[in-house]
């Protein structure tokens, strides 16, 4: 099934693409988003991968190895430092496959789901940049400044983007 | 049955989170210690520049159709007070020349080459920035083969706004001085007091709330007051003497009543950047 379809190559191209938006975003609003104390991260490709699993149902897709693809080309390309997002993307994949077993996936579930991804994905990368010394704000100082914002601008992005991907996983079925 | 899935997972999850640390050590390590990444991660970082361009051309252009469409708006009284500015700067701009010119005799005569303010510039543009809170990062679209060198400074507007932190073939990333990590900042500079002595001192840190560059333990006993200009002093290593780093916001005793510490309002603002120079010197 996923070998003959469509989903084949636009699955690929929708998550680059999505992955390089996210810097291009982040270049162009940056003003806005990083204004600074409270800085806002879009996480576009967290989004597709999410959704990939929401709109998968009968037609299961190698998504894992797609994440790990994304977090290599992310760790890699924009911030440098390998081995962060190389073991995030992946275990959101696996974070949002356990879910939707017993939650069965709609908008208003997604929106749940989607904020337990993002809090796992920020969460994560600021501990490794604890680790490694990238930043030193405490962890009081992250959920207000980072977290919450993150949080706002991705639920947002979640509430606009949900039936136009989802438009797009039906049309490349 | 239950036990044995149960501990392959933990063994997973361990022998993930090691590999995730070894990883990370031994980036981390070479991002610090080799001037440029392995031959790898250059390439792909090469290919997928590329492919980014794509993406980032039409985003930056819109980015510029919608701002120049706003900035029309108030073209007119802008051009008023330019106009008044230009016909000044005429006249600075000959008496730097000249200046200039003086200057590169007096050197020839006493057969001084270089010196630490020669520097050649390389524009460049902004490609895109790290979706992350945690590295103030852009990537820019020269590298190696344009002459960019790991470390050289970079400016945007009238002043310095990081230094390149990577270096592949044809993109670079620069790492801005409002990233707080343990080497992103510190530049060397020295300040011209109003009494016209010169104190040297390392930029240390960026207070994000207010978005002012901190400069600490400074031991001088001469006075810094506000207003008083920061430029780098080109001392060790590759940035030339001389580029505009900010003026001194405020000038306060440190937490312990030893030393000195500054507050500097940069001379740019760090979060709008599109096309930024970097400078190259001779060495």
């Amino acid at each position: 099934m996923y070998r003959l379809s469509k989903m084949r190559f636009g699955f690929p191209i929708g998550l680059f693409l999505m992955l390089f938006l996210d810097g291009s975003i982040s270049q162009v609003f940056s003003v806005h988003l990083f204004n600074t104390p409270s800085v806002m991260v879009s996480h576009l490709v967290v989004l597709w991968l999410v959704c990939g699993v929401l709109f998968e149902e009968t037609m299961p897709m190698p998504l894992a190895k797609w994440a790990i693809a994304a977090g290599i080309v992310f760790d890699l390309y924009y911030t440098g430092i390998f081995g962060v997002y190389v073991f995030v993307f992946p275990l959101v994949v696996y974070v949002t496959r356990v879910i939707v077993k017993y939650i069965s996936p709609n908008f208003l579930s997604g929106l749940l789901i989607y904020f337990i991804d993002i809090t796992i994905v920020e969460a994560l990368s600021f501990v490794a940049s604890r680790v490694v010394h990238m930043t030193a704000m405490s962890g009081s100082a992250f959920l207000v400044n980072t977290l919450g914002p993150t949080l706002a601008l991705n639920l947002a992005m979640f509430v606009v983007l949900y039936f136009p991907i989802r438009a797009v996983y039906n049309w490349l079925k | 049955m239950q036990k044995f899935s149960f501990n392959r997972r933990l063994v997973i999850i361990i022998v993930c989170l090691i590999v995730s640390f070894a990883l990370m050590t031994v980036s981390v390590a070479i991002r610090n210690k080799k001037s440029t990444p392995p031959l790898i991660q250059q390439f792909g970082n090469d290919i997928v520049g590329l492919a980014d361009r794509v993406v980032a051309l039409p985003a930056n252009g819109l980015r510029g159709s919608v701002s120049s469409i706003s900035e029309l708006l108030n073209t007119y009284q802008e051009n008023q007070q330019l106009k008044k500015q230009v016909s000044e700067l005429a006249q600075t701009k000959v008496r730097d020349q000249t200046l200039a010119k003086e200057n590169k005799q007096l050197k020839q005569e006493i057969k001084l080459n270089d010196s630490l303010t020669d520097y050649t510039a390389i524009t460049a543009a902004v490609i895109t920035r790290t979706p992350s809170s945690w590295q103030n990062q852009v990537v820019i679209n020269k590298g190696s083969s344009a002459g960019v060198v790991k470390n050289m400074p970079v400016m945007s507007g009238s002043g310095l706004v990081g230094r390149v932190a990577e270096v592949n073939k044809t993109n670079s990333k620069v790492e801005l001085i409002t990233d707080n990590n343990d080497s992103a900042n510190r530049f060397a500079v020295s300040i011209t007091t109003k009494s016209g002595k010169t104190v040297n001192g390392v930029l240390s840190g960026y207070k994000s709330d207010t978005g002012q560059i901190t400069m600490n333990n400074l031991t001088t006993k001469s006075k810094i007051s506000k207003g008083d200009k920061v430029v780098t002093s080109g001392l060790g290593g590759v940035t030339p003497k001389g580029l505009f780093v900010g003026t001194v916001a405020k000038s306060v005793g440190d937490d312990y009543g030893l030393s000195t510490k500054l507050y500097i309002t940069p001379a740019t603002d760090l979060s709008d950047l599109n096309i930024v120079t970097v400078a190259v010197t001779k060495q």
